[in-house]
């Protein structure tokens, strides 16, 4: 979710999203920067992810992810049950005051 | 699709070297970002990879991916298909029995073609083997059909070294027992060289070799062949060297052949083989011109050496041939001809024709009636496909909304497609397996029909197998053709906006196209088994003679060891005793059986006022009194043979001096004139001299082939000759049946140990002489059926469709004030369009294809106006038979429901 969530704003290569990922988490999310790529190419064999090689800000050729509808989609989708999660989680601490 | 080619080698090093390239990315970036933070560059290095995790790993994991997704896909297809089959059992179960029905025809007529034309003999390197043709004249009298040769001329090729072996062989059916009854079998009579050079090995004991062949009636041996030791014989090992008796003479069983090999001949099953030295006792008539030089009897077969071709084998053999043609015409026995025969004698050549297959005097009686089949199976199993894609795309036109869905939901067309093919392989693979199951009892029907004598298998083995494999692979691409053709049309929002209305007219245009389709090919399977039809029925008028209540049997005294003079008391006999026999109107004996496909022919001299020689050869039979009166033909000038044409028995034998002659005969040498009182003699030449009284003329009736027509035949009496063998034609007052066991006895009463000939009434013995014809008749008659059948449910189901979208449309003009009649004729037009349309494409592919069936046909041509416009005419009607529901539907449309739908 968190990697649609950072396609949502615009397309970006691995490395880019594996520096957004620090940055948005604020450091809290540790995860080894290789396991980021098994699970952008599940999302890309799922069809949530489009991925095209493109020139990247250093000049070298880099792969490109982007959403698909397919993916946007996908991402209300989980946004939407996240905030249910959410919600009936905030909702039985509330209860519990 | 596109995620199985993903696994084709280039494309998955493909996807590899990107992977490469992208990890190779991240790693140098982070790197240089490293490096840029301060650190040294192996540092950096060092502490990037500690960030990544194992590079290995994570491309381990990445493949994985795509691997499971693949995976995840076919099964999950597979599973989806499943479930969609069972919630419409139905439609799945017409699909599966028309591709079953189609499959299965196919299989089963390849499985005969397959035994009759394709498979090679079960011997060792049968490519090498070559059959030999006499090109031109041999100037001699054969004996048997195909190519012959005599036995000498076979000897004197074995002694030269052009071949890695000669071998010979002649078909025969003998008399055999092993103790009790005597059994009628078929066997081959070999030369010694027979099993070696085909390179045969003994299942048990010894085969015949060249030892056992040198010695005119010396090598009282015999080979049995694997099945009939097996099952006629117990299987038992002791068999070797047991006493048999083959036309009452006593010979040793020195060995069985292995199972698969079945002689030269691959759809005989000849049961025993004998050396060709003791044809005296196997066949007496031939034996007693075994050794002469122009006696050609003998099919002679030879192995190339290896290496070595066909024509250059023919180009060695020729000086040699010619050399034993110019010294045989210097011999003593060699007849008198004229220049132009002996030209055409000495210009003969031999010619090497490939053998792998053995050679079958039947392979070319089946050849082409099997292919017309193979025609009529390949286009019922096209109907058969176009039906199954009907039916998937009504299901598709249903199922588009499911599949647009799907589609918005981020589906791709390519997963579509591949979910639509994974159905239609499903369908289709099941449908080839209950083909394949079908199949054997297919075949066994076609067996029976296609060949009496049952020497065809049903065996359904690998190669059926692969073929019907391929068959359904084809067919289910045909069948998804159209469903995947839809699917990619399917406009996404607009569908999903007009409630699928737009996806399923395409549909129905597609479907349109299908049934069109359908309708042609019927069309030319009902073309097809009406002129088969019509070949039957007027095969069977072309009889000449009244068959009902007559029956015949052979006798052989010769066979059994009888001389001339003994063999001509017994046949007297029978044939007295015959005529006095209760029940019995008349009988008489004849030298031949009629219609089973043996002739015998002689060109003549005629002696009127001019001397003239017959412009073809007339066929000839000889016949003893009454023999016309049981067939029930008249004789129109003149007399039949009475008492005093028949020899006293006791009498020497006198050339004939009296003949018959037939209507054919008497119109084409005789004009107007009145044949009778003129004189004949058999041969052409100068020194024939005409002596036989012609006495009487009958009606022309066909004794030979229910296709002949104008056939000159003449009849002499059968008593005037030697009297060997012949058959019995008897006329009874009642049922055949019960005559039967009357007539064993009464042979048996002449002569205990006679095999009397399996007796058949005629009616059978026209039934077998045009067995190709009925079975390509019922055969094609079925295909028809099943073709107007499916091509009704096709039509069926579009036509509902059609009345079904245009409800809304049909009910605005009822309101508008149209008539039921207008309403009805929309659908009746557009069923008469489409027959239209299958019948304009039908009739030039008739035109086409009539050079396929042509030579099947008898007195109907193969682009037949009748039989097409009766066919024509049943199609459209059965056509317009299967709109008469939605037509009614459509006529009973309420306005008012059909606007408020809207």
């Amino acid at each position: 979710m968190l990697i649609l969530r950072i396609l949502a704003l615009d397309s970006a290569h691995g490395y880019g999203i594996a520096q957004r990922l620090q940055q948005i988490s604020r450091d809290t999310v540790r995860v080894n920067q290789g396991s980021l790529y098994p699970a952008l190419h599940r999302l890309e064999e799922k069809g949530w992810l489009k991925a095209e090689w493109r020139e990247s800000e250093t000049g070298r050729e880099a792969k490109f992810y982007s959403l698909t509808p397919a993916g946007r989609k996908q991402l209300a989708v989980e946004k939407q049950s996240w905030n249910r999660l959410a919600d009936a989680v905030r909702l039985i601490f509330n209860e519990g005051e | 699709m596109a995620r199985i080619l993903n696994f084709l080698p280039w494309r998955r090093s493909r996807k590899e070297h990107d992977l490469d390239r992208e990890l190779r990315y991240h790693m140098d970036r982070r790197i240089d970002d490293l490096v840029q933070s301060g650190l040294g560059e192996t540092e950096a290095r060092r502490q990037a990879l500690l960030e990544f995790g194992g590079i290995d790993e994570t491309k381990e994991e990445v493949r994985e991916t795509w691997l499971w997704r693949w995976l995840d896909h076919v099964v999950r297809d597979l599973y989806y298909a499943g479930r969609i089959l069972r919630r419409n059992p139905g439609f799945t179960a017409t699909a599966l029995l028309s591709l079953a029905l189609g499959v299965g025809a196919n299989a089963a007529i390849f499985s005969l073609i397959d035994q009759v034309l394709l498979r090679a003999l079960p011997v060792e390197e049968p490519e090498r083997l070559v059959h030999l043709d006499w090109v031109g004249s041999s100037l001699s009298s054969g004996y048997g059909g195909g190519n012959l040769m005599s036995y000498p001329f076979c000897r004197d090729l074995e002694q030269q070294r052009f071949f890695d072996g000669v071998l010979c062989r002649y078909p025969v059916t003998v008399n055999f027992s092993t103790g009790q009854q005597h059994e009628p079998l078929a066997g081959e009579v070999v030369s010694g060289s027979y099993f070696r050079t085909l390179g045969v090995r003994p299942h048990l004991g010894r085969l015949i070799e060249p030892s056992d062949d040198v010695q005119p009636s010396g090598h009282p041996v015999v080979v049995l062949s694997y099945n009939y030791w097996r099952t006629e014989l117990g299987g038992t090992p002791e068999v070797v060297g047991r006493k048999v008796l083959i036309n009452n003479y006593p010979m040793t069983v020195i060995g069985v052949t292995p199972e698969s090999f079945r002689g030269m001949d691959m759809l005989a099953r000849p049961k025993l083989w004998v050396p060709a030295m003791m044809m005296p006792q196997v066949n007496v008539e031939v034996g007693r011109v075994m050794f002469e030089r122009r006696a050609v009897w003998m099919n002679v077969f030879a192995r190339l050496k290896p290496g070595v071709t066909a024509e250059e084998t023919k180009a060695q053999i020729q000086p040699w041939f010619k050399a034993m043609l110019e010294a045989d015409s210097r011999s003593d026995d060699f007849p008198t001809v004229t220049a132009e025969q002996y030209q055409r004698y000495s210009a003969s050549t031999l010619d090497l024709l490939p053998a792998a297959r053995g050679f079958s005097m039947r392979r070319s009686v089946l050849q082409r009636p099997l292919l017309v089949l193979l025609g009529g199976t390949v286009l019922l199993l096209l109907l058969a496909a176009l039906n199954v894609a009907g039916l998937l795309l009504a299901r598709g036109a249903a199922r588009s909304r499911e599949l647009t869905t799907r589609m918005a939901i981020g589906a791709t067309r390519s997963r579509i497609a591949s979910q639509l093919l994974t159905e239609t392989m499903i369908l289709t693979l099941g449908g080839g397996l209950l083909g394949l199951i079908v199949a054997p009892a297919v075949s066994q029907v076609l067996v029976a029909s296609l060949s009496p004598g049952n020497d065809l298998g049903s065996r359904i083995d690998y190669r059926v197998f692969l073929f019907a494999f391929a068959v359904t692979m084809f067919a289910g691409v045909l069948c998804s053709f159209a469903p995947m053709l839809q699917a990619n049309r399917i406009p996404l929002i607009a569908s999903l906006r007009e409630r699928a209305r737009v996806a399923a007219g395409g549909g129905v245009r597609l479907r349109k196209v299908l049934v069109v389709g359908q309708m042609a090919f019927t069309l030319l399977l009902l073309v097809g088994a009406g002129l088969l039809v019509q070949t039957l029925a007027r095969l069977h008028s072309n009889v000449g003679f009244n068959g009902s209540s007559l029956i015949m049997f052979g006798l052989d005294p010769p066979a059994m060891g009888y001389s001339d003079v003994d063999s001509e008391k017994i046949m007297r006999e029978v044939d007295r005793r015959l005529r006095e026999m209760p029940g019995v109107e008349t009988a008489a004996v004849a030298n031949t059986r009629m219609l089973n496909g043996g002739w015998s022919d002689a060109g003549m001299t005629i002696q009127s006022e001019e001397r003239i020689v017959t412009q073809r050869a007339a066929l000839y039979m000889r016949i003893g009194p009454g023999f016309f009166p049981a067939l029930g033909t008249r004789v129109i000038a003149g007399r039949d043979f009475e008492e005093r044409d028949i020899r006293p028995s006791d009498t020497a034998t006198t050339p004939w001096r009296s003949v018959i002659v037939n209507e054919s005969f008497a119109r084409r040498y005789f004009k107007d004139r009145s044949p009778i009182g003129y004189r004949i003699g058999i041969g052409t030449g100068p020194k024939v001299n005409p002596t036989i009284e012609i006495i009487g003329v009958v009606e022309d009736f066909n004794r030979r082939n229910l296709r002949d027509e104008g056939i000159e035949h003449v009849f002499f009496p059968y008593w005037d000759r030697d009297t060997d063998n012949g058959t019995f034609y008897v006329k009874l007052r009642g049922k055949p049946d019960a005559a039967y066991a009357s007539i064993r006895a009464l042979v048996h009463e002449v002569d205990p140990t006679l095999p009397v000939g399996e007796p058949i009434t005629f009616e059978e013995q026209i039934e077998r002489s045009v067995w190709v014809e009925k079975a390509l008749a019922t055969l094609s008659s079925a295909f028809g059926m099943i073709a107007l059948l499916l091509s009704v449910v096709g039509l069926y189901g579009v036509m509902s469709l059609v009345v079904t979208q245009r409800t809304q449309e049909i009910g605005v003009r009822m309101a508008l004030g149209a008539t039921r009649l207008s309403a009805v004729w929309l659908i009746v037009r557009d069923v008469l369009i489409i027959t239209g349309l299958g019948t304009g494409i039908a009739l030039p592919s008739a035109w086409v294809l009539r050079r396929l069936i042509q030579a099947q046909l008898f007195g109907v041509s193969a682009f037949d106006g009748p039989t097409i416009a009766v066919a024509s005419c049943l199609l459209a009607l059965v056509a317009l038979g299967a709109a008469t529901l939605p037509a009614w539907r459509a006529a009973s449309v309420n306005p008012i429901d059909a606007l408020r739908l809207e």
